[in-house]
């Protein structure tokens, strides 16, 4: 069957996150946003296993509900036209920082379970070598490759995946404390990788100019820190609705069960281009080389983006594909489509209610965004919306590149369109 | 540091100086292990087929690593003893028991063996033990013994006292020292009158000593270690000569001017220096490093100024502090004269989820098991996770790291007097030289204004010995007015009251 599933997020017990990231709210804004399969995160907190242990109960093989009486308060909050069923997977991402090859080393792994017995496995193994209790996603002084071992002595079933392998400070090939290829990360136990997740800053073009990444299947995920953050990327599967269907569509090669994965526009994601945030300092790649890696405002060494990091690494044309290439759908939060249409910032409260009302009457974020029709959103929350919505789907928007750990800006519309789109609205 | 093979020139005149007994006064980071391993290999030619060398290490895990470092220089293991006094002490004596009193099948007594009798009678008997050669025993000390034989056990003591039996049989004694003609002796500093007799015994009339250490860095005097014993070595040998390293390969050259600034304000006792011009260190890294003094107004505050440092230095943990990443967990060592310090810091540590590890104990010879003495038990280390370490000055010994925090440089912490504790002033001078002189590039050096230490609340203003360092060396730097992250930072959640 078909599902969206987001595997990478978070907890309330990791630093930095929303209170109310609990499942309660996972499981409510999964439906909102058209998400059926959702990561736990943080899976190896004691606290937070021991809470998904409590309010969990075993669902299809491998994926796990909400038990009835804590889902049941929060289905009010659901409206019809999104409700659906949700499922759990088990996932933890850690923070391996350590020395190797004569640098310092800060790189993001992720990890699912197919079992909370195989999560317990790696939550006491990790126990024993640092502290697993302080973050939801624990900071291990843990070599990469050797936390992929422990992944695989505890269970062979355990999926290892890099996370956002682009982002500069802390992934695997990131331009300020990555590798140059996975081979040097992960070494002799690469194979034993099956899929690595792009992050918001690059999309799956990019990607398809390394060859060395063409044995991995390129997978999407928001790694929300608060709930409605959920879906910000996701996978859509075609295959079994069971860990077991997920495991198969990212190991088999010849297992189409990933069809594509929903993606932010890259340039919107925070590290897409070169600078300093703290100088506002935001440099397009070849301004960078111009600039000899210098930042024109301090003029020490800036941040060199993902942009600028896959260009380094590539080896293959733009635009020609890998062997296992997948399609991807590239989306602008609907929030941030309406708070375009409208002139005002996605977070206000006249977006929020337009938001409420269109999943009301049309359905699920990602149905608005994919597949509705335009005449459907028009119906629902007027012209400009369902202008902007199409323009999204062709690609038509314009895009301030993020920097530095800054968002990138979304504009679809210029001040006089929306005025003009308003003055044709108003004749009727 | 050492390419495996350079040696510079005083180092490459110890390693060839074959006049006779030879002690090396090496400072921190002098390469002084390595001067002592390639002095080894170059005695190996010389050696008769039925002979050994015999180097006596600290600690069971330095015999380790000297292990491992003469079999890279390709020295076979057949060819040297290497492990601690005991360890050598008591091979002799499973071999040579019928000269001692003892029973064959002897054992070594574990704590807890001898019932009836408290921690400060044990602790006074053994201080009896390894400082005087002969003992006038009192009651106590007899039922000890007695209760010890009883059992058919000796203790680490014992087992160098009664080598010392062995080595009164001159049949015997001769017979070892043939074998062992060539004896090495590392941290020379740092040993007692009882080793010091065995020292002599086994080189007796014929053999060579060569002893290698640092008076500045003897900080076990309160173990019965004797550091006059160094300065005696050339009485103690007649003949031996004494040589210098003194180049410094460890220490950015502003840390070692600073290090060198304390240690040579120690006292004018009988320890007064003895200051030859060839001893002044030089400098053999040349970027200057930094030496940051910092004053939190309590103990907590100090706790999160060291963990707020390291997270800045590791280059940020999380997304949002991001920044250039210098340093990870193994290159950073926090150091302190209690144990009883640990546990605000170690709250702090947690706090930010930066990972750690304890090393409690200082390193004790006494507390190996039989099979440990023998050197046959490698301590089971986590070679692979890297964290930063906590450590007690004592433990810090021998070791070194990038960067270095001393916490707690307060007066009555540093020289330590408090709850009845109270260390020897130079001693206590030594321990925080050998502190100072763990760090290579950063060294910080931190107080509080007051601390609960005990259940009590001391205050206590600087540690004298911060004053011995000139201000021009010294960074001060303020504590930033960092609230205790929050563990649930305010993130908008962007929670929609939608419906």
């Amino acid at each position: 069957m078909k599902f969206t599933a987001d595997l990478h997020v978070h907890s309330h017990y990791s630093r930095a996150t929303a209170r109310n990231l609990d499942l309660e709210h996972l499981y409510l804004w999964a439906q909102l946003k058209g998400i059926a399969v959702v990561g736990t995160g943080d899976c190896v907190h004691p606290q937070w296993l021991k809470e998904i242990e409590e309010k969990l109960e075993p669902a299809e093989e491998g994926l796990f509900k909400l038990k009835d009486k804590f889902a049941k308060p929060m289905d009010a909050h659901v409206p019809a036209a999104c409700r659906g069923p949700v499922r759990f997977m088990l996932t933890v991402e850690i923070s391996n920082i350590y020395k190797r090859l004569d640098k310092v080393r800060k790189v993001h792994n992720l990890i699912w379970f197919p079992s909370f017995e195989a999560a317990r496995k790696v939550q006491a193994k990790l126990d024993a070598i640092g502290n697993i209790k302080s973050d939801g996603r624990p900071i291990l002084g843990l070599d990469s490759r050797d936390l992929l071992e422990i992944a695989l002595e505890a269970d062979p079933m355990n999926l290892f995946v890099p996370a956002h392998i682009w982002t500069p400070w802390f992934s695997a090939l990131g331009s300020m404390g990555g590798f140059d290829r996975m081979e040097d990360c992960f070494a002799d136990l690469t194979p034993h990788i099956y899929a690595v997740e792009t992050g918001l800053s690059s999309d799956p073009l990019m990607n398809w100019r390394l060859k060395q990444l063409d044995p991995f299947i390129l997978v999407s995920n928001s790694d929300a820190h608060s709930p409605a953050k959920l879906g910000r990327e996701a996978n859509l599967f075609d295959t079994e609705f069971s860990y077991r269907g997920i495991y198969n569509a990212l190991k088999n090669s010849e297992d189409k069960g990933l069809l594509a994965t929903l993606e932010f526009f890259p340039e919107e994601g925070k590290y897409h281009y070169d600078g300093h945030r703290n100088c506002q300092a935001r440099l397009h790649p070849q301004e960078t080389i111009k600039n000899k890696g210098l930042c024109p405002v301090c003029g020490k060494p800036v941040t060199v983006g993902v942009m600028a990091r896959v260009e380094e690494l590539a080896d293959r044309q733009e635009g020609k594909k890998p062997p296992r290439w997948r399609p991807y759908k590239s989306l602008v939060p609907l929030p941030e489509v309406i708070g375009e249409a409208k002139g005002v910032g996605p977070s206000s409260r006249a977006v929020e209610q337009v938001f409420g009302n269109m999943l009301s009457s049309i359905g699920n974020e990602f149905y608005i965004l994919c597949d509705a029709s335009i005449e459907r959103v028009k119906e629902s929350a007027g012209d400009v919306i369902a202008e902007g919505i199409a323009r999204m789907r062709q690609g038509k928007v314009e895009i301030a590149a993020g920097y530095d750990g800054e968002y990138g800006t979304i504009k679809i519309f210029s001040d006089k369109e929306r005025k003009a789109i308003d003055k044709q609205l108003a004749l009727f | 540091m050492h390419k495996p093979d350079h040696l510079n020139a005083a180092q490459q005149r110890a390693v060839d100086y074959t006049g006779g007994h030879a002690l090396i006064v090496a400072g921190p980071g002098t390469g002084k292990t390595h001067t002592l391993i390639h002095r080894i290999a170059r005695t190996i030619p010389c050696l008769k087929s039925d002979e050994n060398i015999l180097a006596i290490t600290f600690t069971n895990k330095a015999a380790v690593q000297m292990k491992d470092r003469l079999m890279a220089l390709g020295v076979s293991q057949r060819q040297v003893f290497t492990g601690t006094f005991h360890a050598f002490c008591l091979t002799l004596l499973r071999e040579h028991w019928q000269k001692t009193a003892l029973p064959k099948d002897f054992k070594i007594a574990s704590p807890g063996d001898i019932q009836g009798f408290n921690k400060d009678v044990l602790e006074r008997i053994s201080l009896m033990k390894s400082t005087q050669l002969v003992i006038d025993p009192d009651e106590g000390y007899k039922a000890y013994q007695r209760a010890l034989r009883q059992n058919n056990l000796i203790d680490f003591d014992d087992i160098m006292r009664e080598t010392l039996i062995v080595l009164e049989d001159e049949h015997t004694a001769a017979a070892i020292r043939r074998q062992y003609r060539h004896i090495f002796v590392d941290e020379y500093q740092d040993i007692n009158i009882i080793q010091n007799a065995l020292l002599k015994a086994l080189v007796g009339d014929a053999g060579t000593a060569t002893a290698i250490g640092d008076p500045d860095q003897s900080i076990y005097g309160f173990r019965g270690c004797e550091v006059k014993l160094f300065h005696r070595f050339t009485d103690d040998f007649p003949g031996a000569v004494k040589l210098h390293l003194n180049e410094n390969y460890r220490s950015s050259p502003n840390l070692l001017t600073a290090s060198r600034q304390v240690i040579e304000n120690l006292g004018t006792s009988t320890e007064k220096r003895r200051m030859s011009p060839n001893f002044q260190p030089v400098a053999r890294i040349y970027s200057e490093g930094k030496l940051v003094i910092h004053c939190a107004s309590a103990d907590r505050a100090e706790a999160d100024y060291v963990a707020g440092q390291i997270e800045k230095m590791v280059g940020g943990m999380d997304m949002l502090s991001a920044a250039g990443a210098q340093r990870s967990f193994g290159d950073i060592a926090i150091l302190y004269r209690l144990n009883a310090q640990r546990r605000v810091l170690a709250q702090a540590l947690d706090h930010l989820g930066v990972p750690y590890q304890v090393s409690a104990k200082a390193p004790k010879p006494e507390e190996y098991s039989d099979e440990a003495a023998l050197g046959q038990y490698e301590e089971a280390l986590d070679y692979t996770v890297e964290k930063v370490s906590l450590l007690t000055l004592h433990a810090a010994k021998g070791l070194e790291f990038p960067v270095v925090f001393i916490i707690g440089c307060e007066d009555h912490l540093l020289p330590l007097d408090i709850e009845g504790m109270k260390g020897d002033l130079e001693e206590e001078r030594r321990l925080f030289y050998v502190g100072m002189t763990r760090a290579r590039e950063c060294l910080y050096l931190t107080r509080a204004g007051r601390r609960q230490l005990y259940g009590k609340t001391l205050s206590y203003g600087p540690s004298p010995f911060l004053s011995d360092i000139e201000e021009e060396l010294k960074a001060h730097e303020a504590a930033h007015l960092r609230k205790r992250a929050q563990k649930k930072s305010p993130v908008d959640d962007g929670q929609m009251q939608l419906f």
